[in-house]
């Protein structure tokens, strides 16, 4: 399993923000999408997953909110604020310059 | 809007914790739940998908101690954690706290009473707009006599206001004496005449009525007067009509017109202000400096651009009128600085004696926190094994200093109200009611906040020297070791860097203070020229309306000098018009040397003119320097006689003598009759802020009577008993006679340096408490340093040591650092003396005999607070020592 320093500081934070931008989702959904989405490459702990959902939240990027889930019950679902949205997108581009980088790096030298 | 969020996130997971908690738990709970669900959806059984879903799922406290630290809840609890530990810390040991807090609130106290001074009286010692802007102008004709000798000519002063592009408004006014009759009688009453613009310039509106007219300045359409608030309190009962009622001044019948606000004062208390009418030929006078100048510069207009306007316009000047103005330049000060010239260096000056105070205090805080500290090494190191990182032990000390400091604050802010309200009541009003700005003084927000930040610096200085004292905690050696803990090389010498800035502070304050007060005493002698113990003044006001001709003046104060001469005890008894330190400075006026015409009318010679009575010459004890004094002989009808002062024969008469010469009061050719010089007596400085001592010219009573003098009598003994005799004296020869401001000279003279005696004394106070506190910090550190060497020195002692080398090798150690501290302070104080020299009244001069007499006192301090901890250390008994530990 992936612990959050195996990946580039902040990836982690940028994952969650993009798999909540459409809708708003619980933790364990967000886990879950990841996973499906990376094709099981990326599998996200709990134990890095709800530390970096709280200190979105406490940064203001994500916002929380107690819903009833699909089974009923009740959830934490989060969803981006308005800040968080102008925050994927820089980070997103971010991203993509830095890894665009590495690529030319690692295909050149 | 973000920031916002945030905080509210982290107050509710502060306030409301246990929701917060709750809601964790839950929402991991709901995870856990999930993983189980797919567990059994996979096929697993569900106690299978149970148990894998723990094991996956890892320590739940784990994951909840992660999101509080996510949510930014710990360095807050951490940090309350660290506040409740340090008031538990100052309750549990009472003596260490009450001392703490003592030493520091004294140095924040002073620090903030010294501020409200200079709060009040330079940051705002007038609440006219824009007081920056506001200048004196005057010119200079090349002898500065002071700040309440600089003039302008009227003729000029228009000129100036005309053509110049530089000032947004420019005014003038002259001081005046006036009769102001009331009913039966004529007192009299210092006035202001002003330019119908002069409260435009200030920006000041009245509290009633209206301001003058430019009509108003008309000669013949003048007689309206503006009533001062005090003046319209005591003199008119808060009549609220009396706007429109009419006074006598002078015998002229003035209408009232407006009452000025309360703390309108300026240019000095004043009873009333009338227009200044000039005449055409007055108006057209250049040869005369004759009126105050004060303006208001244009926004955007520096006082350089402004300085180098009035040059060039003195210079047209100088070249369209030769005759009256060659050699003279106009000047400007900025009016806060005119106010302030003599006080602002010394209020500076106290304001960093206070700082170096606070210093000194906090320096033996820190002092008295590492002895504390290495009893608490245990502990700390304790905290370092247990993780606390050096971030977090550095968050402990600071905030732990913190609640020393804000405690000492809170003693300080508490007190503050009435050491300040001390410090004001504690001059006499009469001689505050001069210093503008003095009612001011009290705690107000800036003092608060001035406090507050002392407060936190200090809390947070303290704090770092601390982490500075214990950084490089190594659990592993300190746990292992036994006993009360070690100092490492390290600490000694941050606490040996202690000592040294201790004595260096505290011998440049001392000397400091020693100069200050050295100073003062000089400036207290500093009206040369006469004695004043044992002499009593009491001034008189003889009514217009009984004494209506010279005759009956002349027969009534004869009568009292004979009367008050005779009394016993009495040895000298006097009149004179102007006693010295009255605060208020002498009549000037021009005159004319007998066959000597000024050459340029500029030149006419300027004096102080006194009036005197035979004896006030031994009165005082002026001495006399040639010629004779005045004598009975000099009466009414005998030749018009003069004495000057030395200085005024030195002046106009360099190269031959002065007696025998005749001098006229004003221009040549006016009527006053020529006045023969038949003695010159020594210089008198009237005025302690005077910077020179003025030309004198003494006219005897008897060829000039005045109807307003003051008594002065020379006693034997304690001049105050015979005060009411002099009372009994006057009612005798007139009971509708009453004495007024009957004091000793002595108690004058004091009460008119006032201003700068408390200066002197919070100097002084200053000076002490630098004293005591590196006196206490100095044997701190040496007698703990002594002390931890008891175990080595009864080794020394058993292995045969001389207990007097012992003794010789900690003196030794003491006189080290002090001599360190000491060399590096004597050129900082020798420089810090030279600036003061040529700041303060020119008074204050480097004084080597000050510089060595402390420096020696220091030493002395650092001898004996090493020799009582060696000499308890040595006298202890080997076989006890070795054991102590």
């Amino acid at each position: 399993m992936s612990k959050p320093t195996d990946l580039v500081q902040g990836t982690l934070d940028l994952l969650i923000l993009k798999t909540i931008a459409l809708e708003s989702m619980h933790g364990w959904a967000i886990a879950q999408r990841i996973r499906q989405v990376s094709k099981d490459v990326l599998q996200v702990n709990q134990g890095a997953l709800y530390p970096a959902l709280h200190r979105l939240e406490q940064q203001g990027w994500i916002e929380a909110e107690w819903g009833e889930s699909e089974n009923n019950r009740r959830a934490k679902y989060y969803s981006l604020t308005k800040s968080g949205k102008k925050y994927l997108q820089s980070e997103q581009a971010n991203w993509e310059r830095l890894a665009a980088a590495i690529g030319l790096v690692l295909k050149t030298a | 809007m973000r920031w916002l969020k945030s905080v509210s996130n982290r107050l509710r997971s502060l306030f409301r914790k246990s929701a917060v908690e709750q809601e964790t738990v839950q929402e991991l709970q709901f995870h856990l739940e999930r993983q189980i669900a797919t567990g059994i959806a996979a096929g697993l059984s569900p106690e299978e998908a149970r148990r894998t879903g723990l094991l996956d799922f890892g320590g739940v406290e784990q994951f909840k101690e992660e999101c509080r630290e996510a949510r930014g809840v710990n360095r807050i609890e951490s940090l309350l954690a660290d506040l409740r530990y340090g008031f538990r810390t100052l309750r549990k040991s009472p003596g260490f706290a009450i001392v703490s807090v003592l030493t520091l609130a004294l140095g924040i106290g002073a620090n903030s009473a010294i501020f409200s001074m200079v709060n009040a009286l330079l940051l705002r010692p007038y609440n006219f707009r824009n007081l920056d802007s506001l200048i004196r102008v005057w010119e200079d004709r090349g002898i500065d006599e002071g700040y309440d000798a600089r003039y302008i000519a009227p003729a000029d002063a228009e000129d100036l206001h005309s053509t110049n592009g530089i000032f947004e408004g420019m005014t003038t006014y002259s001081f005046q004496s006036f009769g102001l009759g009331t009913e039966g009688d004529v007192q009299p009453i210092l006035g202001c005449r002003v330019s119908a613009n002069f409260f435009d310039v200030l920006a000041v509106s009245p509290a009633a009525g209206r301001l003058f007219t430019a009509t108003e300045e008309q000669p013949g359409a003048d007689q309206v007067a503006i009533l001062s608030f005090g003046s319209w309190q005591r003199r008119f009962g808060d009549d609220p009509q009396v706007l429109g009622k009419t006074i006598s001044l002078n015998g002229r019948v003035y209408t009232i017109v407006a009452i000025m606000p309360k703390d309108f004062d300026y240019p000095v208390p004043v009873e009333l202000w009338v227009p200044l009418a000039l005449t055409p030929a007055e108006k057209a006078d250049r040869s005369q400096l004759s009126l105050n100048a004060l303006a208001r510069l244009k926004t955007g207009v520096s006082v350089s651009q402004a300085r180098a306007e009035l040059a060039s316009f003195s210079h047209r000047l100088e070249l369209e009128y030769p005759m009256t103005n060659a050699g003279r330049a106009t000047t400007l000060l900025q009016l806060r600085k005119e106010l302030y010239m003599f006080t602002l260096p010394l209020f500076l000056l106290l304001q960093a004696a206070a700082g170096f105070v606070l210093l000194l205090a906090c320096a033996n805080l820190a002092n008295l926190v590492f002895a504390r500290m290495i009893g608490r090494q245990r502990e700390i190191a304790l905290r370092a094994a247990l993780g606390a990182g050096r971030g977090r032990l550095g968050q402990l000390f600071v905030s732990e200093a913190l609640v020393y400091s804000t405690a000492a604050g809170v003693v300080a802010i508490a007190t503050s109200f009435a050491n300040v309200r001390a410090l004001r009541t504690s001059i006499p009003v009469s001689w505050t009611k001069w210093v503008p700005g003095w009612d001011g003084i009290r705690v107000d927000g800036n003092v608060l906040v001035f406090t507050i930040l002392a407060t936190l610096g200090v809390g947070i200085f303290l704090g770092l020297v601390t982490i500075l004292h214990t950084s490089r905690v190594e659990p592993n050696k300190t746990l292992k070791e036994t006993g009360t803990g070690t100092v490492t090389p390290a600490k000694r010498r941050v606490r040996s860097a202690l000592v040294v800035a201790q004595v260096m502070i505290a011998l440049i304050l001392l000397v400091c203070a020693g100069q200050t007060i050295q100073g003062l005493v000089r400036l207290a002698s500093a009206y040369q020229g006469f004695e004043t113990a044992s002499v009593l003044r009491a001034e008189i006001s003889l009514p217009q309306k009984i004494y209506s001709d010279n005759v009956k003046i002349t027969n009534f104060y004869q009568q009292v000098l004979r009367g008050a001469a005779s009394l016993p005890g009495v040895q000298h008894a006097s009149l004179v018009t102007d006693p010295p330190a009255s605060n208020v400075d002498n009549e000037t006026t021009f005159f004319s040397i007998e066959g000597r015409p000024a050459l340029k009318a500029s030149e006419a010679p300027s004096a102080d003119l006194q009036i005197a009575s035979p004896d006030f010459f031994g009165t005082l004890k002026i001495s006399s320097v040639g010629g004779r004094a005045f004598s009975d002989a000099d009466s009414a009808g005998a030749a018009r006689v003069a004495i000057i002062s030395r200085g005024m024969a030195a002046r106009f008469w360099p190269k031959d003598d002065a007696l025998g010469r005749r001098i006229k009061l004003g221009a040549q050719d006016s009527s006053e009759p020529w006045l023969t010089i038949v003695g010159v007596v020594s210089d008198v400085r009237q005025n302690w802020w005077n910077p020179i001592t003025r030309p004198v010219i003494y006219k005897p009573f008897a060829q000039s009577p005045q109807r307003s003098m003051t008594l002065l009598l020379r006693a034997t003994s304690n001049p105050t008993s015979c005060a009411s005799a002099v009372r009994d004296v006057v009612q005798q020869i007139d009971s509708g006679i009453a004495l007024r401001g009957v004091n000793t000279l002595e108690e004058e003279v004091a009460d008119s340096i006032a201003i700068v005696r408390i200066m002197g004394i919070l100097m002084g106070i200053f000076g002490l408490l630098a004293l005591a506190l590196s006196s206490i910090g100095v044997y701190g550190v040496l007698s703990e340093s002594v002390a931890q060497r008891t175990h080595e020195i009864g080794i020394r002692l058993a292995l045969g040591a001389n207990p007097r080398d012992l003794m010789s090798l900690i003196l030794a150690q003491a006189l080290k650092l002090t001599g360190i501290g000491l060399a590096i302070a004597v050129p900082c104080a020798i420089a810090i003396s030279r600036a003061m020299a040529s700041l303060i009244f020119g008074v204050v001069s480097l004084d080597f005999s000050i510089l060595g007499g402390f420096t020696a006192l220091l030493l002395f301090v650092a001898l004996g607070a090493g020799y009582l901890p060696a000499r308890r250390a040595i006298g202890v008994d080997p076989v006890v020592s070795l054991r102590y530990e």
